[in-house]
């Protein structure tokens, strides 16, 4: 009888602890169901707005740095070295806040999430297979540093610009101004999605740090990015021999959608 | 602790040191990693080793095995490419760290991360180009392979290397690495040893300390 009444016992327990598993499954199925979302593939993800992927990542713009790092170090009194340029300001943020949200980022950037991510790919974060030729990606996260060269690379051979040295030691010389030269040389530049080529004219033309941080200030890289030479007005015919392997076009993926190249 | 007096002296410090730049370390020695990608059979000891070691929650991984596979039948191809911190010669995680806490040791080129000093801005995630820094959401702060540091200081080697049961991991000057006269069994004698693998980023931009004994389909040509 006893045994009967154990039985009894144990039907409901067992039903609530199915039940139970079974939410938790459907919880988690969601997660991982999210992960392989299309949008994290392509060709989805290129045509992803900032408002699809913030709808479930609101945290990179919400996330804060410590105040204080566990040994006592605080934040608002510690600069990074590329930080000692006179753009940047306030207080410590994450770089996804530095890239979209802050008061640079605002003023001379455009930039979206696909920008830099073109896919994420959650079994080993680098979407190589089934085609292996695609080399956009690399065997790290989902964004491919070549992106981040662009920004975050090296001053550019000063001998070929004709300096006497980096310009972190010539700026001197050329009164810290880098129209001082580029008011008439390359002057077709910035024309792509990420960035607001006329509102970096305008602060590059008060702060020549604006020009420099993107062009060896804000350096994480120790080589410089080949910029494509796109032409300019009094342009020379010929191409010079370092130039001659260089795009004269943007990447189709920054280019801007409607071709309006400004004659400056 | 400043006084009045020193208030001055100070501003002008703060003036001067505003442009800073960064100069690499050049180390002594640079110590590096040396992975057989054919050998290797992907049974992540190394990377729970390592975890084990570290203390790290499922999560943050310091070590990550990755799996190429493809191919289209009959011509198919599976080999593991594993990378940690590359302990580059020109790290780009080190000069992004507002508080210092990324150094480079002078003595073996190690590049290791003061945990108690970050305030996890996940700058050095970004920039590092192998996605060696790793955010550890528990904590809100960045920590990274050290090489094991302490372990090399007592003569052993690190976790990782201790773990691989294939011995396709292993650690050693990364000069004798690259031209192949390490003393290592993870390497036979006929291997060439390639600094990067299709699909690995421009090693041009931090100068990673890595051999590979590359897979045929994973070779640059």
């Amino acid at each position: 009888m006893k045994r009967y009444y154990l039985f009894l016992t144990l039907i409901p327990l067992s039903i609530f602890v199915m039940t139970l598993s079974a939410a938790e499954n459907l919880t988690s199925k969601d997660y991982h169901r999210a992960q392989w979302d299309p949008i994290h593939f392509q060709p989805d993800i290129a045509t992803a707005t900032n408002k699809q992927c913030l709808s479930c990542h609101q945290e990179v713009l919400e996330q804060k740095v410590e105040t204080k790092s566990p040994a006592g170090v605080e934040a608002a009194s510690t600069l990074a070295w590329y930080q000692t340029l006179t753009t940047y300001e306030g207080p410590q943020k994450t770089f996804h806040q530095r890239h979209l949200s802050s008061d640079l980022a605002k003023q001379v950037m455009d930039m979206k999430c696909t920008t830099c991510h073109q896919g994420s790919n959650p079994r080993e974060e680098a979407i190589i297979p089934p085609d292996q030729n695609l080399d956009q990606f690399t065997l790290r996260k989902s964004v491919n540093p070549e992106t981040c060269l662009m920004c975050h690379g090296d001053f550019p051979d000063f001998k070929r610009m004709g300096l006497t040295s980096h310009w972190n030691t010539s700026r001197d010389i050329f009164q810290n101004n880098c129209l001082l030269c580029h008011a008439g040389v390359r002057t077709t530049r910035h024309q792509v999605n990420f960035l607001k080529a006329e509102a970096i004219e305008s602060a590059g033309k008060k702060d020549s740090d604006i020009c420099f941080g993107c062009h060896g200030g804000r350096q994480w890289y120790r080589i410089a990015y080949p910029y494509p030479r796109h032409a300019w007005d009094g342009m020379a015919k010929e191409i010079p021999d370092w130039a001659k392997d260089r795009p004269t076009e943007s990447h189709p993926r920054f280019k801007l959608q409607t071709e309006k190249v400004s004659k400056k | 602790m400043s006084t009045k007096k020193d208030v001055k002296k100070i501003r002008e410090a703060v003036k001067r040191t505003k442009r800073e730049t960064y100069t690499p370390v050049k180390p002594d020695m640079q110590m590096g990693f040396v992975h057989n990608n054919v050998d290797c059979i992907g049974c992540r000891a190394c990377e729970i080793a390592c975890k084990d070691k570290n203390g790290l929650a499922p999560g943050p991984r310091f070590r990550r095995v990755q799996y190429i596979e493809g191919g289209t039948y009959p011509d198919v191809f599976a080999y593991k490419v594993n990378m940690s911190c590359n302990h580059c010669a020109e790290p780009a995680c080190l000069p992004t760290c507002p508080t210092g806490a990324i150094f480079k040791r002078k003595k073996d080129g190690i590049v290791d991360i003061d945990s108690t000093l970050c305030i996890g801005c996940r700058r050095c995630e970004a920039a590092c180009p192998y996605g060696a820094p790793q955010y550890d959401p528990s904590d809100n702060i960045v920590k990274k392979c050290n090489m094991c540091v302490d372990e090399i200081d007592a003569g052993r080697k690190p976790y990782c290397v201790m773990a691989c049961m294939m011995r396709v991991l292993d650690i050693g000057p990364i000069e004798k690495i690259w031209d192949g006269s390490l003393e290592t069994i993870a390497y036979g004698g006929k291997d060439m040893i390639s600094r990067q693998v299709k699909n690995m980023a421009n090693i041009e931009l931090t100068k990673p300390s890595i051999g590979f004994v590359a897979h045929s389909k994973g070779k640059i040509k």
